[in-house]
C-alpha cells in the first residue's frame, strides 16, 4: 500500500488525464471485521441453503426405507396420511416455540430467489419430518394405532404448553427417543424372523410368531434399525442447524 | 460467492435431489439394479411424453414394421408387444388397429371365441375409433376395414345367440 502510494505521488500527472480516487482506508480492523462478517455470512447461507435441505432430504428418503427381512431388498414406505398431519403439527410447533420465525423465513424484503430458496427448505423440513414419523410409526396393524395415539397426545399438549426452542429440541429428542426404542428394539425383537416356513417357525420361535400374528408386525433385517436411527439422528442434527430467521435481523 | 448464487444453487440442489427422493418412493425398487433399468424407463416415458408434449411424436417404424411380420404370421402377443412399443403413447390410430385385430385374431376359435381378449380387442377398437372416426385400413390382408366392422364382429363374437349352436358354423372363416 505506501509502496502504491509513493508510486502515485512520483508519477506527474497531466492536468488532462482523468483520475479516478482510491479510497484508502487506514482502519485495517474494521476491513477485517467487514471480510469476516462477510464469510460468516455465505457459511451462514450455505449452511441454510445447501447442507439443512440436503440433510432433511436425506432423512426424508431415508425414513421410509427398509430391508426385507427374507432377501435383504430394499421396500420404499409411503408415508400414511397420519404421518403428514403430525408432521404439519410439528412445523406449527416449530413456529409456536421460536425455533422458526415466520417473518425471518417470508418478509418483502428478501428477493425472489431467498424466498424460494427459503419455501424449499421449509418444504425440505416438512418432508423430513414426516418421513421421521413414517420411519417411528409401525407400518400397521395395533401398534400403528397405539404409537400414533400416543404421537398424538405429546404434540396435542405441546401445542399448548410454553416452550424455548432448547426445551423443545429437548422434549423432541427424548420423544424421538422412546419411539425408536419401542419399534427397533421392543417390536423388532417380539418379531419373528422372517424366510422360514409357517411349522418351522411356529416350533423355533412360538412367542414371537404368536407375537407378529397377533400385533401383525412386518419382518424387516435388521439393517432396518441402523437406517433408521442414522435417520433420527440427522433429523435432529438438522433441527439444531436450522436458524430461526434467515433475513438479517437475526 | 455472493448469496444470490448461494441461494440460486440451494434451489437447484433441493429440487434435483428432492426429485430424486420423490422417483425412489414412485418407482420403489428393490434393488439398485432395478433402479438402473426403473430411471432409464422413466427417462424414456418423459422424453416420449416431451416428444407428444411439442407435436413431433411419432411412431418408431423398425418396431412397427417389426410388429407387422409378427400380425402376418400369427404370432399375436408377439406383434402386439411390437405394437405397443412402437406407440407407446397410443396416439396412432393404424398401431391401434392392428393390436384390436390381433385381439381378434388371436380370440377366434372355430368352435368358439377368446372372451377376454375380445373384451380387450373391443377397447382397442373403441381407442381407434376415438383416435380417428374416419379410420379405414389400405391393408388387402385384413377383411374389416373400419374400426366400427372390427367392433361390430367383436360384439357379435361376444355375444351367445341361437346362431352359436349351428354346427355349420365350424366351416365359417377368421377374417
Amino acid at each position: 500500500m505506501a509502496k502504491l502510494k509513493e508510486r502515485e505521488l512520483e508519477t506527474p500527472v497531466s492536468p488532462d488525464e482523468d483520475t479516478v480516487e482510491i479510497p484508502v482506508s487506514n482502519d485495517l480492523p474494521a476491513v477485517r471485521e467487514a471480510l469476516a462478517a462477510k464469510q460468516l455470512a455465505r457459511g451462514r447461507a450455505l449452511r441454510t441453503y445447501v447442507y439443512l435441505p440436503l440433510i432433511f432430504l436425506t432423512v426424508a428418503l431415508l425414513g421410509g426405507l427398509r430391508l426385507s427381512g427374507t432377501d435383504g431388498s430394499l421396500i420404499f414406505v409411503r408415508p400414511a396420511l397420519i404421518c403428514l398431519i403430525f408432521a404439519a403439527i410439528l412445523v406449527l410447533l416449530f413456529f409456536r416455540a421460536g425455533m422458526l420465525r415466520l417473518e425471518g423465513w417470508f418478509s418483502e424484503q428478501m428477493t425472489g430467489t431467498q424466498t424460494v430458496a427459503n419455501g424449499l427448505v421449509l418444504a425440505s423440513l416438512f418432508a423430513a419430518a414426516t418421513q421421521i414419523f413414517n420411519s417411528l410409526i409401525p407400518e400397521q396393524g395395533l401398534p400403528f394405532w397405539i404409537i400414533s395415539f400416543c404421537f398424538l397426545w405429546v404434540l396435542w399438549n405441546n401445542l399448548f404448553a410454553e416452550f424455548d426452542p432448547k426445551r423443545l429440541l429437548k422434549s423432541l429428542g427424548a420423544m424421538f427417543g422412546l419411539a425408536f426404542v419401542t419399534k427397533y428394539m421392543v417390536l423388532a425383537n417380539l418379531t419373528a424372523p422372517g424366510g422360514r416356513s409357517w411349522l418351522r417357525s411356529l416350533i423355533e420361535n412360538p412367542a414371537q410368531e404368536a407375537a407378529t400374528w397377533l400385533l401383525d408386525l412386518p419382518r424387516f433385517s435388521a439393517g432396518t434399525g441402523y437406517i433408521q436411527f442414522f435417520a433420527v439422528l440427522m433429523f435432529l442434527l438438522g433441527l439444531f442447524l436450522t436458524p430461526s430467521a434467515t433475513s438479517k435481523d437475526r | 460467492m455472493k448469496e444470490k448464487y448461494i441461494h440460486i444453487l440451494g434451489i437447484v440442489l433441493t429440487l434435483g435431489y428432492g426429485g430424486l427422493v420423490a422417483f425412489l418412493y414412485a418407482a420403489e425398487p428393490r434393488s439398485l439394479e432395478e433402479f438402473t433399468t426403473k430411471a432409464r424407463s422413466a427417462v424414456e416415458n418423459i422424453a416420449t411424453k416431451g416428444t407428444v408434449v411439442i407435436g413431433t411424436y411419432e411412431v418408431d417404424a423398425a418396431k412397427f414394421n417389426e410388429g407387422l411380420t409378427a400380425f402376418r404370421e400369427d404370432r399375436f402377443p408377439a406383434a402386439r408387444d411390437a405394437f405397443e412399443r412402437a406407440d407407446p403413447e397410443k396416439r396412432d390410430a393404424r398401431t391401434q388397429f392392428y393390436i384390436a385385430y390381433s385381439f381378434y385374431r388371436q380370440g377366434w376359435g372355430r368352435v368358439s371365441n377368446d372372451d377376454a381378449l375380445f373384451k380387450l380387442g373391443v377397447e382397442a377398437a373403441e381407442r381407434v375409433r376415438t383416435l380417428d372416426p374416419d379410420f379405414r385400413t389400405d391393408d388387402p390382408g385384413l377383411q374389416l376395414k373400419t374400426p366400427v366392422e372390427l367392433r361390430t364382429e367383436l360384439e357379435e363374437g361376444l355375444a351367445v345367440t341361437a346362431d352359436d349352436f349351428n354346427p355349420l358354423r365350424v366351416f365359417r372363416e377368421r377374417k
